[in-house]
């Protein structure tokens, strides 16, 4: 009974360490370090559906062809449950190596699985991952462990779920549900740290507010949902011209906005040409016909501008689209003092 | 067993014996692996097995445990036998599911209930 109660009480402490975690890797590691008090095992995995990564800690001396063994059973188990065939070779598996405990020091290289349990874990109804825990001992695992490991798996799988819950939120918060862009928040944000950066580092940093020109028009004309798919094509083609750092984001309605870390007045006004360009030769499907659109564009950049702040340099860039527009539409324009 | 035997057998002694060894199984592998997976060993099973005896289709399986009302009916339009065959699949394919999850932990508690019950299914569907 003594020995129950105190198995009940590590049994809840690890669901509490792992409740903690807020990614698959987390959980593992804090399962890797926790689990040891209740099970005697090889390794622990988790096998994570969404990006077929398999987590595994396992002890330093643990030979391949057993992490493989486990590897196999695991994306078994993965296939079967998850009504979806998983070849093995997809799976990316990424070892967390534990200490070696003193009774099992003398791992020995040939060691194979002798003994595993693997269970699904369940989000409401759909497989989203499984867990296993492995042994080199034959019939390592009893009821008693089959009943703990289980609750174990459930607190993982509601750990997960709960992450889950919160990136969407996360992802709600920072992107454009439309063109799947940075929103504005992000964007004031973002500009708050590169400018930091910038202004303390002197490197420059450069801004791009791009707008569509003419667009009230296409949607009087084709309505809301081909402006919509619009907004959403031009989204791809400044993402796609950017390089990796920069930040892409929707300002407002058919205005957009680029921060660019790093680039100079003369590199960001080749990479708004080169926008500006792509626009006008892109054909924009309407449904009914193709649709030719133009873009302007202001830039403010600093150095250059001497600006003092995330403001200034804001109203910069917005004040060289006005300019943009003022002279004709479909250029690109530079602040000028 | 050859085909055909148990005719003239009422279905519903067959499926009640099925039915309430799989009321069993779900109470004693419930309580070592939880509901949640067990419906989902239990539908994947059903899926499989289905598509060969679509009587079993009829199961229906949540967290909440499995509905016989349907299966019932749609058994007592089948030979013993077909029945008998489409239960003894089911529980095979649930065995062996067992054992991919838990290798012998959780088939050694079954077994001791399960092979009577499935013995008894094949002596009452073998008589004449």
């Amino acid at each position: 009974m003594r020995l129950i109660f105190k198995n009940l009480n590590i049994l809840r402490s690890t669901i509490n360490a792992i409740s903690m975690n807020f990614d698959p890797k987390g959980i593992v590691e804090s399962a890797g370090t926790n689990l040891p008090h209740l099970f005697r095992f090889t390794s622990f995995g988790l096998l994570w559906k969404e990006d077929l990564v398999l987590h595994l800690y396992e002890e330093e001396a643990c030979p391949p062809p057993f992490t493989k063994k486990v590897v196999e059973n695991m994306v078994t188990v993965l296939s079967i449950l998850g009504r979806q065939p998983i070849d093995v070779g997809q799976v990316k598996v990424q070892i967390e190596r534990g200490g070696s405990k003193p009774d099992q020091a003398m791992l020995p290289a040939q060691a194979v699985l002798k003994s595993h349990l693997t269970l699904p874990l369940p989000v409401e109804g759909e497989v989203v991952g499984c867990i296993s825990l492995n042994s080199r001992e034959p019939n390592a695992f009893d009821v008693q462990d089959l009943q703990f490991f289980s609750v174990i798996g459930y607190q993982i799988s509601a750990t997960l779920k709960h992450c889950q819950q919160l990136s969407s939120i996360k992802n709600i918060a920072v992107y454009d549900t439309l063109t799947n862009l940075h929103n504005r928040r992000y964007f004031e944000e973002k500009l708050a740290i590169e400018t930091e950066k910038s202004f303390f580092t002197g490197t420059p940093l450069s801004l791009m507010m791009v707008d569509i020109d003419h667009f009230k028009k296409v949607n009087d004309t084709y309505g809301h949902p081909v402006g919509d798919k619009l907004l959403c094509h031009i989204a791809s083609l400044l993402k796609s011209s950017v390089r990796k750092d920069d930040t892409v984001a929707r300002y407002g309605g058919e205005e957009f906005v680029l921060i660019l870390p790093g680039a100079s007045l003369e590199v960001s006004f080749r990479i708004a040409e080169r926008i500006r360009d792509l626009v006008e030769k892109s054909d924009f499907e309407t449904g009914l016909s193709h649709l030719r659109l133009t873009v302007s564009i202001g830039i403010s950049s600093f150095p250059t501008h001497r600006a003092r702040s995330k403001e200034e340099l804001v109203k910069m860039a917005d004040q060289a689209l006005y300019s943009a527009k003022r002279g004709g539409r479909n250029q690109v324009r530079i602040f000028t003092p | 067993m050859k085909e055909g035997t148990g005719r003239g057998l009422p279905p519903d002694l067959i499926t009640d014996l099925y039915l309430n060894l799989l009321t069993e199984i779900w109470e004693i592998a419930s309580a070592l692996i939880g509901e949640a997976i067990l419906s989902l060993l239990f539908l994947s099973a059903i899926q499989k097995i289905g598509e060969r005896h679509p009587f079993l289709l009829s199961l229906k399986v949540s967290e909440e445990g499995i509905g016989l009302d349907r299966v019932r009916e749609e058994g007592k339009k089948l030979s013993p036998l077909e029945v008998h065959k489409g239960f003894q699949g089911l529980i095979n394919q649930l065995t062996h599911l067992f054992s991919a999850l838990a290798e012998g932990v959780i088939n050694k508690e079954l077994f001791p209930k399960v092979f009577p019950k499935i013995k008894e299914a094949e002596r009452i569907v073998s008589l004449k």
